[in-house]
């Protein structure tokens, strides 16, 4: 034993590991950006998300809405919905994967055994996210403005940027949700990676005004974001606007939900290192 | 203080129970007041049978479990309300490590090794570093679900390495592995110890392996820890005697067991093992016994009983 005291005493050094500061949160940050953009290089099923799906969905609406007759404007509205579906969806899937890529694994426990945070995770996966939804906006673009007539620059490029950045809060908020329900339920909550983009524009008035929903679904739309960056990108289409500071209230409610989101995961995370789950989902 | 300083590990009265079934009425207590102190620089043997609670033990020390009660630091930090700073100085791996399946080798490391903060030309020298030192160099384009079982462990020892561990736990790490990749991760266990000074905690099913290893052993059973010690301070304590074994003609003649001071007698094919308390007092007199019973001693030799009879003992 009193050797070991002996060697206790000689061994005491700096950690190697680097110490917090901006580059540092960069690097962990990027991290996470680059272990996505890694995976969708490498994943076929990355491209269907990226180029199949949103082209089906923008040739089929299109269509359906010449087989209406439809008016430019009108055709505006729907395809407006067609392109936040796509674009949040893929967008906050990749915020999921952070999470899934490690549940499907079974690798869950190594980057929360690391000094890393959910800033880390969130940013640097949403950054990914981001650009994959500008891709998919740009194809979605592609095809409605070379068939269907309709210029998303319609409304002007402010409006248009202000619209993309919506969606991709939006997609973030969706995101960090879908990454607490995981970490908090394990596997079967994965489906919601898919389902709750789904749900969420539905009641957002995706290709309908929030008038036609019922009034207790009105007023959880009222409650969302999305909702209120789709209300203020139509009426750069000549729609009349449903609120008053549609902007406003899509951004404080987006903060507002931003931070629920944060607190919502890391609350997964310490239920997880309580109950165990966490370990179980690396075995 | 002095003392509490000169710890690397320090966990006190750790308790964890598992809730599961409907509304969390089965429960399973893994830790019912666990205690370790780990002095630095180190290497502890943690041993029990399935289910004692080791995972259990160092999960908690690694910041992955939150205990429901008793305290635990590491190098002085408290593994709950520090838990960040704990996990820049430490790191782990276990025998069933598995990381995300497409990504290659340097692909793993590179990730994990942006996640404590190294960056640019540090990481890739690292990164270089780790994969020349466990020799993965040759397979640095497979993908992790393409590696076999030995070099899948060997990259979880390279990524446990990553952030220059001051205390690093090692969960069964060379559970399956063949031997000659055992020997080879047992070897850098020992050179960490030696030329960084790395504290680690080291749980085991191979006996020889602890201790080889191990300045010291500790017995977790039931969530407790019945016993800690150097490997030959506790067969000592456990009094377990040491063990005569001869060889005889006739092999096992009879009275033996009810000898004074003979505590087992055992047969291994043409060897009796004789466990006695005091072996100097005892052999003399067996002999004597023995040559009065007209037996013909062939061998006899003495040897302490080995780890695996002291764990066994323990385990009971």
């Amino acid at each position: 034993m009193s050797s070991l005291a002996e060697q206790s005493a000689a061994f005491r050094r700096p950690p190697a590991s680097p110490t917090d500061g901006l580059r540092a949160e960069w690097t962990r940050t990027w991290a996470f950006a680059h272990r996505n953009l890694v995976m969708a290089r490498r994943n076929i099923f990355f491209v269907f998300e990226l180029a199949f799906w949103p082209g089906v969905a923008m040739l089929s609406h299109g269509l359906l809405t010449r087989f209406l007759e439809l008016t430019p404007q009108m055709t505006a509205f729907i395809l407006a919905g067609t392109v936040a579906l796509s674009t949040v969806q893929v967008c906050q899937l990749d915020v999921a994967y952070v999470v899934l890529f490690d549940i499907w694994s079974k690798s869950m426990k190594h980057q929360f055994l690391t000094p890393t945070g959910i800033r880390h995770l969130a940013v640097g996966s949403w950054l990914v996210g981001v650009g994959r939804g500008l891709v998919v906006f740009a194809l979605m673009a592609a095809i409605g403005s070379r068939f269907f007539g309709f210029h998303f620059l319609g409304a002007g490029p402010m409006s248009l940027a202000v619209f993309l950045l919506g969606c991709f809060l939006c997609s973030l908020i969706v995101g960090l949700f879908v990454c607490a329900l995981v970490v908090l339920f394990g596997t079967r909550a994965e489906t919601s990676a898919w389902a709750a983009v789904n749900l969420l524009v539905m009641l957002s008035g995706i290709y309908y005004p929030i008038s036609v929903l019922p009034g207790w679904a009105q007023t959880v739309s009222r409650a969302i974001p999305l909702t209120y960056f789709l209300d203020d990108f139509r009426t750069g289409y000549g729609f009349a606007g449903a609120f008053g500071h549609p902007l406003a209230m899509g951004f404080g409610l987006a903060v507002l939900y931003l931070a629920l989101a944060h607190w919502a995961l890391a609350a997964a995370i310490t239920r997880s290192r309580r109950t165990g789950l966490l370990l179980k989902l690396s075995e | 203080m002095a003392a509490a300083e000169s710890l690397a590990v320090d966990a006190r009265g750790l308790t964890k129970t598992f809730r599961g079934g409907w509304l969390g009425r089965r429960r399973t207590e893994a830790l019912r007041g666990a205690s370790l102190a780990v002095p630095r620089g180190a290497i502890m043997g943690l041993l029990g049978p399935n289910g004692a609670g080791k995972t259990t033990l160092l999960s908690i020390l690694a910041t992955l479990l939150i205990p429901d009660g008793g305290t635990a630091r590491i190098l002085g930090l408290d593994v709950v309300k520090q838990a960040r700073e704990v996990r820049r100085r430490l790191n782990m791996t276990s025998g069933n490590t598995s990381f995300v399946w497409s990504l290659r080798p340097p692909e793993v490391l590179e990730f994990y090794g942006r996640l404590y903060g190294f960056h640019g030309r540090a990481l890739r020298t690292r990164v270089e570093a780790l994969i020349e030192q466990c020799e993965l160099g040759p397979h640095r384009k497979t993908q992790y679900n393409e590696l076999s079982t030995g070099l899948k462990q060997r990259l979880a020892f390279a990524k446990s390495l990553l952030n220059d561990p001051e205390v690093l736990f090692l969960d069964e790490p060379t559970l399956g592995l063949d031997p000659d990749v055992s020997v080879r991760i047992r070897a850098q266990v020992a050179n960490l110890r030696r030329e960084r000074g790395t504290t680690i905690i080291l749980t085991t099913h191979y006996m020889r392996e602890a201790e080889e290893l191990c300045d010291e052993i500790a017995f977790i059973k039931g969530g407790r820890i019945l016993a800690q010690g150097p490997a030959d301070a506790l067969k000592r304590q456990i009094r377990i005697g040491e063990v005569i074994a001869l060889k005889l003609d006739p092999v096992e003649p009879a009275g033996l067991a009810d000898l004074t001071g003979v505590l087992d007698v055992r047969r291994h094919g043409d060897t009796v093992e004789a466990t006695v308390d005091a072996v100097e007092k005892r052999l003399p007199e067996i002999l004597r016994w023995l040559h009065e019973q007209s037996a013909v001693v062939r061998d006899c030799r003495v040897h302490e009983p080995d780890l695996e009879e002291v764990f066994v003992e323990l385990a009971r």
